[in-house]
């Protein structure tokens, strides 16, 4: 297309204007002290004056070039046969769009092939306006900038600009991304709370967004069986397994284990964090599951389901042991030295200096770990699809299947979906509460951290 | 009444490759505080460190040679270093309180040594320890507060305490007032002067004034070697040795 | 207490109890280890008796089928590809220019505390929760297509940006202060001294968080599944809007598979997988350990 060409030959002219002012410069130079920047500088500001303006330029044109193609269509006479019921409408000027640029392309409405010879004609007399338009701009902005080329003429300071504008609009990326969170989530679970009432979405404990049924759609989407699987599976279980492992692990490695030792075994902890949740949750299915059922049924359990709520807690406490150990490891290594020299001076073991000083003096710090890992297992995902269940259980039974919030946003926004029915937008809401709960865990988390280190410091 | 407590003999501290103590050997008496003086990284600490067996605590240190407790080698492995440094205590250069209560500080030790069975013996030994640590009056309306809430030089003092309560028969003090400023340290000076009547007393300073206020010995180190060694006042007045003479009249260090 | 009573009979049993239960510790703490890492021996010893025989070229050169004897993993692989290129050409960039501005120039205000705050929670954020802002903006919003490399490698590129700006200030921070006076003692500016010196002197630093951060994002399925990466993929992707797969949905979808067979491609595939990410581990390691200077 000839907007994309037209882009290289912006390029094309930034590099030629970057080594013309460049060159120019240089004719400027008399000796030292002559000019304020070096040549370079100059061809740098030159190629910005050229590249900047013209990208604006396509990317408006880029934006509002379909709405004047689609008006040009209308307006052709081979149009006005369409017919004006908008559904079908769109779906033939989409076709006709596919055509126009892919003749293959299969169409279902006969239609759509009439449009393509006005859809092929309006594009091309757009796009060389629009290509037109920016090879202007490119040398518009261009000339101007090489016009300012001047042995006193401060370059630099341009170009530093320039490079303190990208450098800011690079941080603001990561206010936009939480912005865009926060808007997204808001904005669909506002949707959603228009149809099903808060309350009863955060006290309701039936959960079956599927049926339709029912008098009052609010008793459908009470979601509290969701929080407590997650908080049953992700807190409780998960937490059992790696708080004792995770804690063991960096006291052995930070209190007994040798160089060598610590140097061998930690990274291989560490790969335990590296493997892909979804690689877990294969392991919790194939491996873990079955052997719990097993296990329920020689219990006396009748129909033991294989998904249960143990099998994805003691998977994520595997995965989780490497996080719990990594803080662990922070918070012991942030205690003064001089503090277990003190108990050891007292004649009392290395165990006892541990049990009694070392772990009750990095506490916070690993109240703290808890706390983040806490808030990595609810939001944890795949384990617990592969894993847990889609049962919205209230039961306290590790053997039973159980559903997690995460488990649910899955299961409403996969498959055919129709966008704006109560149904998938539940899934908006129950993002925006776990968005909530993991940032506030999170907060003061790091918040509890921060005091920790500069109590010891 | 000086008898022997610690005999050290041709002791030599290796940290890995490195040599940080080369051939000492030195006798430390009952009843007198004993002043390591010398410039810094001269090997003073590490050689107070040998004599409870901190430098068991740091990777790579080893010990060559012979110290004597009462006539029993430390090193040997009849020796149970718990025990060892339940018999010779130590201060730190920083203060370094447990996070814990000013009570709780001070009945750690006698609590892993079983010492005191019952809640008012250990309650005895608390008061006991912080009285002799001349602490007592200061902290016994607040004995819930937490250590590290007290002014440094008290800090300093509760460390001493903590010391004490496990009843060493040796205090081994590693610059104990360098992190305190002059009033607390006349304090802590007035304090070894009165502790010394029940314990042998070992003192590491880089305050030559201070082993001169303090101490009835002194030992001077220099690039690890044990200088020379003799009653205080015959160090700071008559030094046989020209480098312990150089040191004191502040050639260098 | 005289010395006495540490030589008595109590005092000995009394000791060699504690030294006893000196030992139970450490021995718990070792156990702690041994038996984490036994997970994982567990876990690859499963996949690897599963999936090796699985492992043949067809294998590594086919596409989905609903044939588990002719399914391979090319096409998600290429799909996975694709998107790491987009996260990659995206996050990078933008990660350490965004390290470099706070590190070496934002102002002590208050709004710059704010997008610190902010980059430290995205790190910690929920992935799914990067997928439904994906599928809310760049689907539902933006109209960009569905299911492919494009908007998935748009998603994780937002994931993945955090973790690169945390590790490259970490990098630019390690770099100490003598190096910058040396620039300014001889007359650069700010921008020469930090893209001409700090800049490179950070940059193992940088590249060791990227990679690590790349190989989380390689591994990484819910985000992807918000923006419906799950599509029956029989050819491989053509380009960075058709539809595609990845190898960790690959790996979802066939363990989904009724048909027993299916157990030998997915764990081929997790192997494959796993083969990828221990590559990019030992670069990041390699990396550090060759370019790593302390300072």
């Amino acid at each position: 297309m000839i907007l994309t060409g037209v882009l290289l030959a912006v390029f094309g002219l930034g590099l030629v204007g970057w080594f013309a002012a460049r060159g120019r410069a240089r004719l400027l130079y008399t000796g030292r002290g002559s000019m304020h920047s070096m040549p370079a500088y100059h061809g740098w500001h030159m190629a910005l004056w050229i590249l900047v303006p013209a990208l604006l330029a396509w990317g408006v044109w880029s934006a509002i070039m379909p709405g004047l193609v689609e008006g040009a269509v209308f307006a052709d006479p081979a149009a006005a046969s369409l017919p004006t019921d908008p559904m079908t409408l769109g779906a033939i000027v989409s076709e006709a769009h596919n055509l126009a640029s892919d003749p293959s392309a299969t169409a279902f409405n006969p239609e759509a092939r009439v449009l393509v010879e006005p859809i092929r004609a309006a594009q091309a007399r757009f796009g060389l306006i629009g290509a037109l338009l920016v090879m202007v701009v490119a040398i518009a902005g261009g000339g101007y900038g090489f016009t300012r080329i001047r042995a006193d003429f401060r370059a630099r300071t341009q170009v530093e600009r320039a490079v303190m504008a990208l450098l800011l609009a690079a941080s603001l990326m990561a206010v936009l991304t939480t912005f865009g969170i926060v808007g997204s989530l808001v904005f669909e679970a506002g949707l959603f709370f228009k149809d099903v009432s808060p309350i009863a979405f955060l006290t309701g404990t039936h959960w079956s967004p599927a049926s339709t049924m029912g008098a009052n759609i609010n008793d459908n989407f009470g979601a509290v069986p969701l929080f407590w699987g997650t908080i049953y599976i992700g807190a409780i279980i998960a937490m059992i397994v790696a708080i004792p492992l995770g804690l063991m692990s960096a006291v052995y490695l930070t209190q007994y284990a040798s160089g060598a030792m610590r140097k061998w075994l930690k990274p291989m902890l560490e790969i335990l964090a590296g493997i892909p949740t979804v690689v877990y949750g294969y392991f919790a299915a194939l491996t873990v599951a079955p052997m719990i059922r097993d296990f329920a049924a020689s219990m006396g359990m009748q129909n033991p389901s294989t998904e249960s709520a143990l099998a994805a807690g003691l998977v994520m406490g595997v995965m989780i042991i490497p996080f719990v150990s990594s803080m662990a490891d922070d918070a012991l290594a942030a205690v003064p030295r001089a503090m277990s020299d003190g108990s050891l001076a007292l004649g009392s073991t290395k165990s006892e200096t541990i049990k009694k000083v070392l772990l009750p003096a990095a506490l916070p710090g690993i109240v703290a770990g808890v706390m983040l890992a806490i808030s990595r297992a609810i939001g944890e995902t795949m384990i617990v699809v592969m894993a847990a269940g889609a049962a919205a259980n209230l039961s306290a039974n590790p053997l039973a299947s159980m559903t997690t919030v995460t488990y649910q946003i899955v299961q409403m926004l996969t498959g055919d979906q129709e966008f704006n029915s109560p149904k998938t937008l539940s899934a908006f809401a129950l993002g925006l509460v776990l968005f909530v709960v993991t940032l506030i865990l999170n907060i003061v988390a790091l918040r509890v951290v921060k005091r920790f280190r500069e109590a010891y410091e | 009444m000086t008898d022997t407590k610690l005999t050290a003999r041709n002791v030599d501290v290796f940290y890995g490759q490195k040599k940080a103590i080369n051939d000492v050997s030195i006798d430390i008496d009952n009843g007198i505080v004993t002043a390591f003086i010398g410039p810094s990284g001269c090997g003073k600490s590490t050689f107070l460190r040998t004599l409870n067996r901190m430098n068991d605590t740091i990777a790579g240190a080893r010990v060559d040679g012979e110290i004597l407790l009462d006539g029993e080698n430390i090193y040997a492995a009849s020796m149970d270093p718990v025990a060892l440094r339940a018999r010779v205590g130590m201060v730190f250069q920083k203060p370094n309180p447990f996070p814990k209560s000013i009570f709780e500080n001070v009945a750690y030790g006698p609590r892993i040594h079983g010492l005191g069975s019952s809640k008012a013996d250990m309650e005895q030994i608390v008061e006991r320890a912080l009285t002799k640590a001349g602490l007592w009056e200061e902290v016994k309306d607040r004995l819930t507060d937490a250590g590290t809430a007290l002014s440094g030089g008290q800090q300093q003092r509760l460390c001493i305490a903590r010391a004490i309560a496990v009843s060493p028969e040796v205090i081994l003090m590693d610059e104990p007032c360098s992190a305190l400023d002059p009033i607390a340290t006349a304090r802590i000076e007035e304090l070894i002067d009165e502790l010394k009547e029940s314990f042998a007393i070992v003192i590491v300073t880089h305050s030559m004034q201070q082993a001169a206020r303090v101490s009835q010995r002194t030992a001077f180190f220099h690039l690890g070697s044990l200088v020379e060694y003799g009653e205080t006042d015959q160090i700071f007045t008559n030094p046989r040795e020209v480098r312990t003479k150089d040191y004191i009249t502040g050639r260098y260090g | 207490m005289s010395k006495s009573d540490w030589n008595s009979p109590e005092a000995a049993r009394r000791i060699a109890r504690r030294n006893a239960s000196e030992l139970r510790f450490k021995m718990i703490g070792l156990g702690a280890i041994v038996l984490s890492l036994s997970f994982l021996a567990l876990l690859l010893v499963i996949m690897l008796k599963n999936g090796v025989a699985g492992l043949d070229w067809r294998f590594l050169s086919g596409s989905d089928s609903t044939e588990a004897t002719v399914a391979g993993v090319w096409g998600a692989t290429k799909g996975s590809l694709l998107t790491m290129g987009v996260t990659l050409l995206l996050s990078f960039p933008m990660g350490v220019l965004a390290a470099i501005y706070l590190e070496e120039f934002a102002p002590k205000k208050r709004w710059i505390e704010w997008i610190e705050v902010s980059i430290n929670n995205l790190a910690a954020v929920p992935s799914i929760i990067f997928g439904l802002l994906g599928l809310a903006v760049f689907i539902n919003t933006l109209g960009m297509p569905r299911s492919s490399p494009l908007v998935g490698g748009l998603t994780l590129a937002l994931m993945t940006m955090p973790v690169i700006v945390i590790s490259g200030r970490n990098a630019i921070k390690a770099v100490p202060p003598s190096i910058r006076e040396a620039a300014y003692g001889i007359g650069a500016s700010k921008v020469q001294t930090t893209f001409h010196h700090v800049l490179p002197l950070a940059l193992p630093g940088i590249l060791t968080g990227t990679i690590i951060g790349m190989a989380r994002a390689l591994g990484e399925t819910a985000p992807l599944l918000m923006i419906g990466m799950r599509a029956f993929v029989a050819t491989p992707p053509d380009g960075l809007t058709s539809p595609s797969s990845v190898l960790p949905m690959q790996i979802f979808l066939w363990s989904d598979e009724i048909d027993k067979a299916f157990v030998q491609n997915t764990s081929a595939a997790i192997i494959v997988l796993l083969v990828f990410l221990l590559a990019m581990n030992g670069i990041a390691i390699y990396l550090r350990n060759k370019f790593e200077v302390r300072w």
